[in-house]
């Protein structure tokens, strides 16, 4: 099983949108990157063939594909993950499977946010725990949160 | 002077027009107030969230719209017992403001209105709404007979209810559920889930019953000439089926 990241090349409005709201949330970003992660079988240009054949979620005038070392996020990095799997479309046959939103939050000097300020963002923003999880790197290894009761 | 009710319009709002006709046509004080105007927010006496795409949706439905200062008047007003509805993309954005079902905090949402379920798409398809609620559980429903079939257009890609069980649980054991699916005699079964919807849910309402949202369009059939049930004769102008559900809204400022 290997990640596969699809970012836009054009202007990521997403992005440009979650940095502004977060602001106002009071957390100091100055900076959003936000990618879409795929987990697929395979391996090199044939997997990487395989997703740009995949109309529904690659487009080449806007989209950059990047197969990851790593099945987690990068340091500095939280993946917003569905509780629940996407069911499979067989109307589309597309790709559809297991899948997460990949945030990476930038302050002062293009530093990534330290883990508290992202885990605010997490949980003020990012992710409505009703229905998805984070998911982080910590230390190098795979870190997900648990869905939290009501506060 | 009668109440004043607000139709908040946020960038990618688009049923703000349908949603204040029926309201003015119910004899409501209705009007439009974009998100440049939210400074005036605080001055209206009810709010009526309409359908659309708030920010594109961008995050997660309804999310960006919930943090919006437009939403600062908006909470405000319900946590002073005004009353608030809303549809659709307005229902989404009341979730994810925490107003509804109101079991966690404010802005930290305890349920979504997610992607549809088994299949992910958009589902454009008139459906009925029940009443699952005593009429007098929410200000807003107070003028409907009880177990009320309300018909509606379900319009959306996000309109599943899911939450963690123990959450589900807390929908049902505090009263929250207001309305489900229903086929047009009141008979709830899964056919009439367009969106696999837990619990069939297509309302909530919050503790204090002055919030309901809901997932499908009443104001899109709710006069004769857009009514399924029209019948030869009627006058195509005059309001009927989901337009019950609006007047009752009225109703309940007018009490």
């Amino acid at each position: 099983m290997r990640a596969v990241a699809i970012g836009l090349k054009i202007p990521d409005n997403t992005a440009f949108t979650a940095a502004v709201a977060l602001r106002r949330l009071g957390i100091a970003v100055e900076r959003v990157e936000r990618s879409e992660i795929w987990f697929f079988e395979g391996e090199g240009n044939a997997l990487i063939e395989r997703v740009k054949a995949d109309e529904t979620i690659f487009n080449p005038n806007k989209h950059y594909v990047t197969v990851l070392d790593e099945t987690f996020p990068r340091s500095g990095e939280v993946w917003i993950e569905p509780l629940e799997p996407r069911h499979p479309d067989p109307s589309t046959g597309s790709l559809e499977g297991r899948r997460a939103t990949a945030w990476r939050l930038f302050g002062p000097n293009e530093a990534t946010l330290a883990r508290e300020s992202l885990a605010a963002a997490v949980e003020r923003l990012l992710c409505n725990p009703a229905v998805e999880r984070a998911v982080y790197n910590k230390h190098g290894k795979l870190e997900r949160d648990i869905p939290r009761a009501s506060e | 002077m009668s109440a004043r009710i607000a139709v908040p319009v946020f960038p990618g709002t688009n049923s703000e027009d349908e949603t204040l006709r029926l309201l003015r046509d119910c004899g409501g004080n209705a009007e439009l107030v974009h998100w440049s105007q939210a400074s005036s927010l605080a001055r209206y006496d009810a709010y009526v969230l309409p359908g659309g795409f708030a920010y594109e949706d961008r995050i997660r439905a309804g999310a960006i719209a919930a943090h919006d200062r437009m939403m600062d008047s908006v909470i405000e007003a319900a946590g002073n017992g005004k009353l608030v509805f809303g549809v659709c993309n307005g229902a989404q954005i009341l979730l994810e403001a925490g107003l509804v079902p109101g079991t966690g905090s404010i802005r930290r949402p305890t349920a979504a209105f997610s992607r549809n379920a088994p299949a992910p798409h958009f589902v454009c398809r008139h459906v009925c709404l029940k009443l699952a609620i005593e009429p007098a559980r929410c200000a807003i429903t107070a003028s409907l007979p009880r177990d009320a079939i309300v018909p509606a257009w379900a319009a959306h890609a996000e309109g599943r209810l899911a939450a963690t069980p123990e959450h589900l649980r807390e929908i049902v054991a505090g009263g929250h559920l207001a309305f489900v699916y229903a086929d047009s005699s009141g008979a709830v079964d899964e056919a009439a889930i367009p969106n696999g919807s837990a619990l069939g849910c297509a309302g909530l309402v919050n503790r204090e019953g002055n919030v309901l949202a809901i997932m499908p369009h009443p104001e899109r059939d709710a006069w004769n000439f857009n009514h399924l049930d029209r019948r030869e004769g009627d006058d195509v102008l005059a309001t009927s089926g989901g337009a019950a559900l609006f007047r009752s809204f009225v109703q309940a400022l007018m009490s």
